[in-house]
């Protein structure tokens, strides 16, 4: 017998967070594809930099000394990515500025997307992973696998364009050709795409 | 989307007025008044008030954590679960101190350890310095054990390098005891240009204007002539003072009180400063 000790920390994930920081970065930049037309790949180390300031700045109150050891970075520029002015920096990035502002343009993105994910409770929401096994038990398998096909199609989506894409995949015993024989045209998202596939299955 | 009340709809979810049993003679000094008839009475609460979150202040040795591990080993041999933050000792430092002070108290051990949780951020860095990692910790042990009672000994710790961020992180913690619905002890240390008969603790005021009340734990060292003439004690001994500060919680007894930690490190509040004075005055 004894005490029950707990000493190790439980929950909450300084990796996890800032990753999705970095995610909604980009997708607040116009998405991944977006940011080639920017021709400018350094952002994308100093994005993950921002994230991890950020994060580590609001979740774990962690001082700018300490932050800057962490990450091998120098105090000053921690404290250039945690005081950005946001609106300063979008203004830029949507062309209103002709200078470029003096603020740390990826901290002001990084700001942007942690009060985003925050104001949304998206941050530290636990993901839920689920291996093919239980996709099998949900009989939901051909759903990842179409998602997987039209990864990168612009919706809406004409039969054309679908045959083309998943072409000979077999679901639940049919074709997929017979499938898209019976479904309206146009389907407007992935989403509708699964339900309408659905309803024929 | 800020929402406003009407005081009416706050009624139902207004905490009830009770005492948290500590151990002490403090069970005593926190009280209510009540209307019997045509005349109001002042009825002792029995321990600190439910839902609170009393900080317990004072320089070193003057028995805060020894207050502590006695309202944990209290609660605990009544039944209640208690979660144990401990910062500055290790946990098997601290199972074998509640071990002597149950048997002391005369408790059964084996119900106390049974009905204490604790989490050891004295050899965790991450606990230590990363506030949200262990307040979700206290968060899972609070839900998994059904705790109802924190100690933080002591919360200083958790900000000991970086007081200026020391009322960010104890309003934190602070706020954290309330949405968990915990009655909280929040052991913190005083710098020593600070005025040891203050609530103020390290961090400056920060921990006293935002917990709910704080008890000033004292010591006098008996060094002159005056002081012997006055206290009736030896020079060189100690005398130990406490003294609710201020609880905004309930009512209490604004004076304070002589007491002493026995041998195997149990609080005994005795008598009132005052009241000791006097006594040693007509004894002499």
């Amino acid at each position: 017998m004894g005490f029950e000790v707990i000493a190790r920390p439980k929950g909450g994930n300084v990796d996890k967070m800032a990753e999705k920081v970095f995610y909604e970065s980009i997708k607040l930049l116009g998405g991944l594809r977006r940011l080639i037309e920017f021709r400018n790949l350094t952002w994308l180390p100093s994005l993950a930099e921002a994230a991890y300031v950020v994060v580590l700045k609001n979740e774990t109150l962690k001082t700018y000394g300490e932050i800057a050891r962490e990450l091998g970075i120098t105090e000053q520029t921690a404290k250039n990515i945690v005081t950005a002015d946001e609106e300063e920096v979008i203004k830029y990035l949507e062309g209103e500025l002709e200078e470029r502002p003096k603020d740390h343009i990826a901290g002001g993105i990084a700001k942007m997307a942690y009060r985003r994910l925050k104001e949304e409770g998206k941050l530290d929401t636990e993901e839920i992973e689920i291996r093919q096994e239980e996709m099998n038990v949900l009989d939901i398998d051909w759903a990842v696998h179409v998602l997987a096909k039209v990864r990168g199609l612009d919706f809406p989506a004409s039969r054309e364009e679908l045959v083309e894409r998943l072409g000979g995949m077999i679901i639940k015993g049919r074709k997929i050709e017979d499938i898209l024989e019976m479904i309206e045209y146009p389907v407007k998202s992935p989403a509708e795409l699964l339900h309408k596939i659905k309803l024929q299955l | 989307m800020y929402r406003y009340y009407e005081l009416k709809e706050l009624e139902s979810r207004a905490p009830k007025l009770f005492g948290i049993p500590t151990g002490t003679k403090l069970d005593d000094m926190f009280f209510k008044i009540e209307k019997e008839g045509d005349r109001y009475v002042k009825k002792p609460l029995g321990g600190i008030p439910h839902l609170a979150v009393i900080n317990l202040t004072g320089v070193p040795d003057t028995g805060k954590s020894l207050l502590a591990e006695q309202f944990a080993i209290t609660q605990a041999n009544a039944g209640y679960k208690v979660l144990y933050v401990t910062v500055e000792s290790p946990a098997n430092f601290l199972y074998t101190a509640m071990k002597q002070r149950s048997e002391a108290m005369g408790v059964d051990f084996s119900k106390v350890e049974s009905n204490i949780v604790v989490i050891d951020a004295s050899e965790s860095d991450e606990l230590r310095e990363n506030p949200k990692a262990l307040m979700e910790t206290m968060a899972y042990a609070i839900k998994e054990k059904k705790v109802t009672n924190t100690v933080i000994d002591s919360i200083t710790g958790l900000y000991e390098h970086k007081e200026v961020m020391a009322r960010q992180i104890v309003r934190q913690f602070y706020n954290f005891m309330k949405r968990y619905r915990q009655t909280g002890v929040f052991v913190s240390q005083k710098r020593s240009a600070q005025a040891s008969e203050t609530a103020e603790a390290a961090g400056g005021l920060a921990v006293a204007h935002i917990v709910d009340g704080t008890i000033v734990l004292d010591k006098k060292l008996i060094e002159s002539r005056w002081d012997v003439k006055l206290y009736g004690l030896p020079i060189g001994s100690v005398l130990r003072t406490i003294r609710i500060d201020g609880c905004r919680i309930a009512p209490h007894d604004p004076r304070t009180w002589v007491f002493e930690i026995s041998e195997i490190g149990t609080i005994e509040i005795t008598v009132p400063l005052d009241e000791f004075i006097r006594k040693s005055a007509e004894e002499q």
